[in-house]
């Protein structure tokens, strides 16, 4: 009777075994890929990126047209632009006599400078957008009502960073677009009653815009409203998790 | 409505049914590595067929006619052409602002979540109050650009001459020809000392409170506020006697896709139809004076 010998392991076996089941390799992923239901949800719980989501969702939820990934996306636009954002301050000083030549500069002496300065401002204009539709998606599936009135109050604040974080970055080139615009958006800020005027000072660090105004808006725009934004994503997020996922009907 | 939330386990989600679930590895992992992975594609593919723009230097003697905000402040830039400046600036977007924060606790239902257009008639109601906000904004704009009058002259060799000119701009209501306003009504003392706020250091603006001047008021503020005010209410009122409205929340649709319609008209109104003098123009004159590299040729 013959008995069945194991079959000797090929060449791919070999190196399959050698790239993913060393020390090294275990000692960054401690299992291989899920291919269980119970390693897929074990990988979701405990891997630091993943942890985030719940290990089940309805399925409704994962149908493309419940949400469009609308907030997902707006989310993946800001971590794109904080990418090619970095990039670019390689590159640029936020002073008067810079700004405009260093912009330049990027788009034509450095490598794929061109392409990263276009990248952060589509996704920035995208990133508006997105976060805007992702609003009118909440409102009309009804999905700030309770128990997740919060929620709903901390995205309407996130769209208002997210103009801010869009007007501050506007000024940036300091081109005539640049500074007409700002010009005419701290106008608008100026016209408040009482504090219209105060507002607006404290905002161009002067009576127009000119270097002061730089460098605030430069601050704001690389470090205080993406500082501001990531706490309240991060509370934005917890919460989802928090009031029970994604609405569904009840 | 009185709603006392007290027992607040009954608003959460009752257990799901295993057999409704799937598990998050892969069916949404991967959806989202998917719609990552294609805007990503999609924005390279922008990046390399479209420049972002950039003009000459900044230069505070060289205007740009029309000099123009971020095209996602141009609806409050088109409202500042046609009321007091505080009102379209600052009071309609915070305001704006505010109502949307209070949607959640004006409207305390649980029902009807997790579903588009969840209620009976919301899609009617969405459908026809973004119509009304959409074209009813791009009436009152022409109105208030004098295109009304102009049409009525031009087509209907109809004119009213100065009694009519509120036809072709709100603002001429101020005129003390056209509507006759007594002589004391710009200046109406409303406190018996000057009070003045902020009005020392720098930025310090006129900021001095006494007296109303009643027109600018009526005509700047009063007619635009009410306009805006009134019309949601109107809307509303009418979907209410319809029976479009039944519900706090159906009244919440009809005002967020009225004011969904008014933005978007705003904000293509003002990005592509205000050229030199925030004048009313074809997009395909639109050219500004200063200059966008490539279309010089003016």
């Amino acid at each position: 009777m013959a008995v069945e010998q194991p079959s000797q392991p090929t060449i791919g076996d070999l190196i399959y075994d050698k790239l993913f089941h060393n020390y090294v390799w275990r000692s960054i992923f401690r299992t291989g890929y899920p291919n269980t239901p119970r390693n897929q949800m074990l990988v979701v719980a405990t891997n630091v990126f993943l942890h985030l989501h719940p290990t089940r969702i309805h399925r409704t939820h994962v149908k493309i047209t419940h949400t469009y990934c609308l907030g997902g996306l707006t989310f993946f636009m800001f971590l794109g632009l904080t990418v090619t954002g970095i990039l670019l301050m390689f590159y640029y000083v936020p002073s008067v006599d810079r700004a405009y030549l260093d912009i330049q500069n990027i788009q034509t002496n450095v490598q794929f400078g061109q392409l990263m300065r276009n990248m952060h401002r589509w996704m920035a204009h995208a990133m508006v957008i997105l976060v805007f539709l992702h609003m009118l998606r909440v409102f009309y599936t009804g999905a700030y009502k309770p128990p997740r009135e919060f929620n709903w109050v901390v995205g309407v604040v996130l769209l208002v960073l997210t103009f801010l974080l869009s007007f501050t970055g506007y000024l940036l080139p300091w081109d005539q677009l640049a500074f007409w615009a700002i010009t005419v958006g701290t106008n608008i800020a100026g016209s408040a009653p009482v504090l219209g005027p105060k507002t607006r000072f404290w905002l161009l660090g002067g009576f127009e815009v000119g270097p002061d105004a730089l460098i605030r808006f430069y601050t704001l725009h690389v470090i205080g409203l993406p500082l501001l934004a990531a706490i309240f994503m991060a509370v934005h997020f917890w919460r989802i998790r928090r009031d029970g996922g994604l609405a569904r009907p009840l | 409505m009185a709603t006392v939330v007290v027992a607040r386990p009954a608003l959460r989600p009752t257990p799901r049914a295993r057999d409704e679930e799937v598990l998050v590895w892969p069916d949404l992992v991967f959806v989202e590595f998917i719609s990552a992975l294609l805007f990503t594609a999609l924005l390279f593919l922008l990046s390399y067929l479209m420049n972002a723009p950039l003009l000459d230097e900044a230069n505070a003697n060289v205007t740009n006619d029309p000099a123009k905000a971020p095209w996602y402040l141009l609806n409050l830039q088109e409202l500042l052409l046609h009321m007091n400046a505080a009102l379209a600036g600052i009071v309609v977007p915070t305001a704006w602002l505010i109502i949307l924060m209070v949607f959640p606790y004006f409207d305390r239902e649980t029902e009807g979540q997790g579903r588009w257009f969840a209620e009976v008639n919301s899609v009617k109601n969405t459908v026809v109050s973004l119509m009304v906000g959409f074209w009813g904004t791009l009436a009152l704009i022409l109105w208030n650009s004098g295109k009304v009058a102009l049409w009525l002259k031009d087509w209907f060799g109809f004119s009213g001459g100065d009694t009519l000119a509120f036809l072709e701009r709100s603002a001429a209501l101020k005129d003390p020809s056209i509507v006759p306003w007594p002589s004391w009504a710009d200046s109406i003392p409303y406190l018996w000392f000057n009070l003045k706020i902020l009005d020392e250091g720098p930025g310090a603006g006129v900021t001095t409170f006494q007296k109303i001047d009643l027109p600018t008021l009526l005509v700047d503020i009063g007619i635009p506020a009410g306009f805006m005010v009134g019309f949601s209410c109107l809307l509303i009122f009418g979907f209410w006697r319809i029976g479009w409205v039944l519900t706090r929340r159906d009244a919440l649709i009809t005002l967020m896709s009225g004011f969904v319609g008014a933005f978007l008209m705003l904000t293509i109104i003002g990005t592509a139809f205000r050229g030199p003098g925030q004048d009313l123009i074809w997009p395909w004159d639109l050219r500004t004076l200063e200059g966008i590299p490539g279309q010089e040729s003016h």
